[in-house]
């Protein structure tokens, strides 16, 4: 009895110690997202100090339009680069994990090439490129440059999540009178969407998050917010800006609840089936 | 069958780089090599690469009025991404950069920017010469004075020399302006130097005089902001951002500009270039002219409270402009301006990125 009331005991302490971490992680991740999202409802033009409440940025934030143009900017490069970086990673991770071939171990170390070499090393060897072909800067240069950096990340995120022994179920399907195409919608692309989602959402993130490659390869007419945010700092970063990211980040949970139950239902509907 | 397919697939994704890489070239290139040097008729649109929050949005959409024009402003972050960026070749998208002095005779050497046509800037005769580092390839726009404001109130002792800077008693007070051409000239001087000494020795001693100026540092950037949240007492900053600073602590403004005795400030001027293969030149130039118009310019330094080298312009500015507080000091002709200083950068940024690493 007594025995079991230490145990007890010794349970409870860790469970407090394991919260106080949790929160203590928790409070350096988020304390500056929360801070940012305070000073955007500062009464003044530039976030100096706390000035008062106001919710005007909120407001203005739509009419500025360099703002608003440079987040759509952002937002159409992050999406085709997701899906380019997705299809291509995919075939990549299928390739260089299920076949064998001459070289497959050099090919599979060269994909961590672009990854590690510093970005803005890759960002002016591709200007200098470009220059010299005569590929006018804009969207297409940028997109090029950010697909280098997130095909091989999904390549990897990809390749992690093919199992070694999935050919069982694609030869099972063949023999069963599937066809290539066939197998890979219905068996091979299922059993490997969650590699793929999260290939998606980390190119994504990479995408839209980018500064380097952006900066470098952007044209005259158009840049990328983070580009835009980043030039600001000369003079002051506004609180429209911290308007934005608040919306931003309002709209990811937002959409993290919704899969969330989306993927709730699903999982009811299922067990009822 | 298999080993076909293997093949196929693993060289998919560098094909497909390939394949972007190459694709667009032809359609992307033709528009851009065909235009000629100088178009036969006016250009409809400009493409200037400059800072942020550095001009006023009201001038540009007058231009834009009176040349049916659209001007296409893209800022930089850093004058030295700028540089990398117009010497990679990306020069040739703009029609105008933004550029300091300390990079002007590499570019110039470089061939990286065109000889100006002055015939067609008529009004660059406001500027005064002794501004004007590169009369023929670059117009100046504005200036920063980098000096040391400091809060009468809050900062402990009265600093008239960079030594003062050292001070132990400033520990955790210093706000200062970054970059090693910014910070080394300032070392040097203290230390009794050439500010654009090209000798290792000296800089390597300005580098020790900077690691006890690291000391008293609290903030590199957001001069204005430290200043005027009381996270620092001085500041090492640009005239400009101290007139923000002044203007935003409102009628009882404690801050001041160090009275200075002996050592010399650093005068720095953001100049327009007009990079090798510039498009839309017409436009280019009757952009650099309207800037240089008196009346243009004074409404400008209303917005934008610079040093400016127009005279003419400063001459037709507004009160508040030439009673600025941040422009209330005595030694406005003790400069130095930033020389190239050409292989002795590398000098430079190895004990820059020390200093910043820490070791």
């Amino acid at each position: 009895m007594a025995n079991l009331t230490k145990v007890q005991r010794r349970r409870k302490t860790l469970g407090v110690l394991g919260d106080l971490y949790a929160i203590l992680i928790y409070t350096v991740l988020y304390i500056p997202v929360v801070v940012m999202m305070i000073f955007s409802f500062n009464d003044q033009r530039y976030n100096y100090y706390w000035s008062g409440f106001t919710t005007q940025w909120y407001g203005k934030l739509f009419g500025n339009h360099a703002l608003m143009d440079s987040l759509w900017y952002s937002i159409v490069i992050a999406v085709l680069a997701t899906v380019i970086s997705v299809v291509v990673g995919t075939l990549g991770a299928l390739g260089l994990k299920r076949y064998e071939f001459r070289m497959k171990k050099f090919i599979n170390g060269m994909i961590f090439i672009p990854i590690i070499v510093p970005e803005i090393v890759l960002a002016v060897a591709l200007l200098i490129i470009f220059m010299n072909v005569g590929f006018a800067l804009g969207m297409g240069s940028i997109l090029i440059g950010h697909c280098t950096f997130c095909i091989p990340y999904a390549v990897v995120t990809i390749k992690g999540r093919i199992s070694g022994d999935g050919n069982t179920l694609e030869e099972a399907s063949m023999d069963l009178g599937a066809n290539r195409i066939q197998t890979f919608c219905r068996v091979t692309l299922p059993s490997i969407m969650p590699g793929v989602m999260s290939a998606a959402f980390l190119s994504f993130t990479l995408s839209i998050d980018d500064v380097v490659m952006s900066n470098m390869l952007s044209g005259a007419k158009n840049t990328t917010l983070p580009v835009l945010i980043l030039s600001m700092n000369k003079s002051g970063v506004t609180p429209d800006v911290n308007a934005l990211t608040t919306i931003m980040i309002l709209v990811i949970v937002a959409c993290m609840l919704l899969s969330n139950a989306v993927k709730a239902a699903l999982r009811k509907r299922s067990q009822a089936a | 069958m298999k080993r076909i397919l293997s093949g196929v697939l693993a060289s998919a994704m560098l094909l497909a780089l390939c394949a972007c890489g190459g694709g667009k070239t032809p359609a992307e290139t033709a528009p851009g090599t065909d235009a000629p040097e100088t178009p036969a008729e006016a250009s409809t649109e400009l493409n200037i690469y400059m800072w942020q929050q550095y001009i006023s949005d009201e001038l540009i959409a007058d231009f834009e009025s009176q040349n049916n024009c659209t001007v296409n402003l893209s800022y930089m972050s850093d004058n030295a991404d700028a540089i990398t960026k117009l010497t990679a070749g990306g020069g040739q998208e703009y029609d105008l950069i933004m550029t300091c002095d300390a990079y002007m005779e590499s570019l110039i050497a470089g061939g990286y920017v065109e000889e100006l046509d002055m015939s067609q800037v008529p009004n660059a005769s406001n500027i005064n010469s002794a501004y004007w580092s590169s009369p023929k390839h670059s117009i100046p726009y504005l200036g920063n004075y980098i000096y040391v404001v400091y809060n009468k109130e809050t900062c402990p002792i009265e600093i008239t020399c960079y030594n003062d800077l050292l001070d132990p008693s400033l520990k955790g007070q210093i706000s200062t302006i970054d970059g090693a051409r910014n910070l080394f000239p300032i070392a040097l001087i203290a230390l009794g130097y050439d500010p654009n000494s090209t000798v290792e020795s000296e800089i390597a001693e300005a580098y020790e005089w900077l690691v006890k100026f690291n000391e008293n540092v609290v903030a590199y950037g957001a001069a204005e902001q430290n200043l005027t949240n009381g996270t620092a007492s001085v500041a090492l900053t640009y005239d400009g951002n101290a007139s923000w600073a002044m203007a935003e602590m409102g009628e009882e403004n404690p801050l001041v500009v160090a009275p200075f005795t002996d050592d010399a400030v650093q005068l720095g001027f953001d100049m327009y270039v007009m990079p090798t293969g510039a498009k839309h030149t017409d436009l280019a130039y009757k952009f650099l002219d309207y800037i240089c118009t008196p009346e243009v310019m004074a409404k400008n330094l209303e917005e934008f409270p610079y040093f400016c080298p127009n005279d003419a312009a400063v001459a037709a500015a507004p009160e508040s402009y030439r009673n600025d507080p941040a422009k209330d000091f005595d030694y406005k002709e003790n400069v130095f301006f930033q020389e190239d200083v050409g292989d002795a950068l590398t000098i430079y940024n190895d004990y820059y990125q020390k200093l910043k690493v820490g070791q």
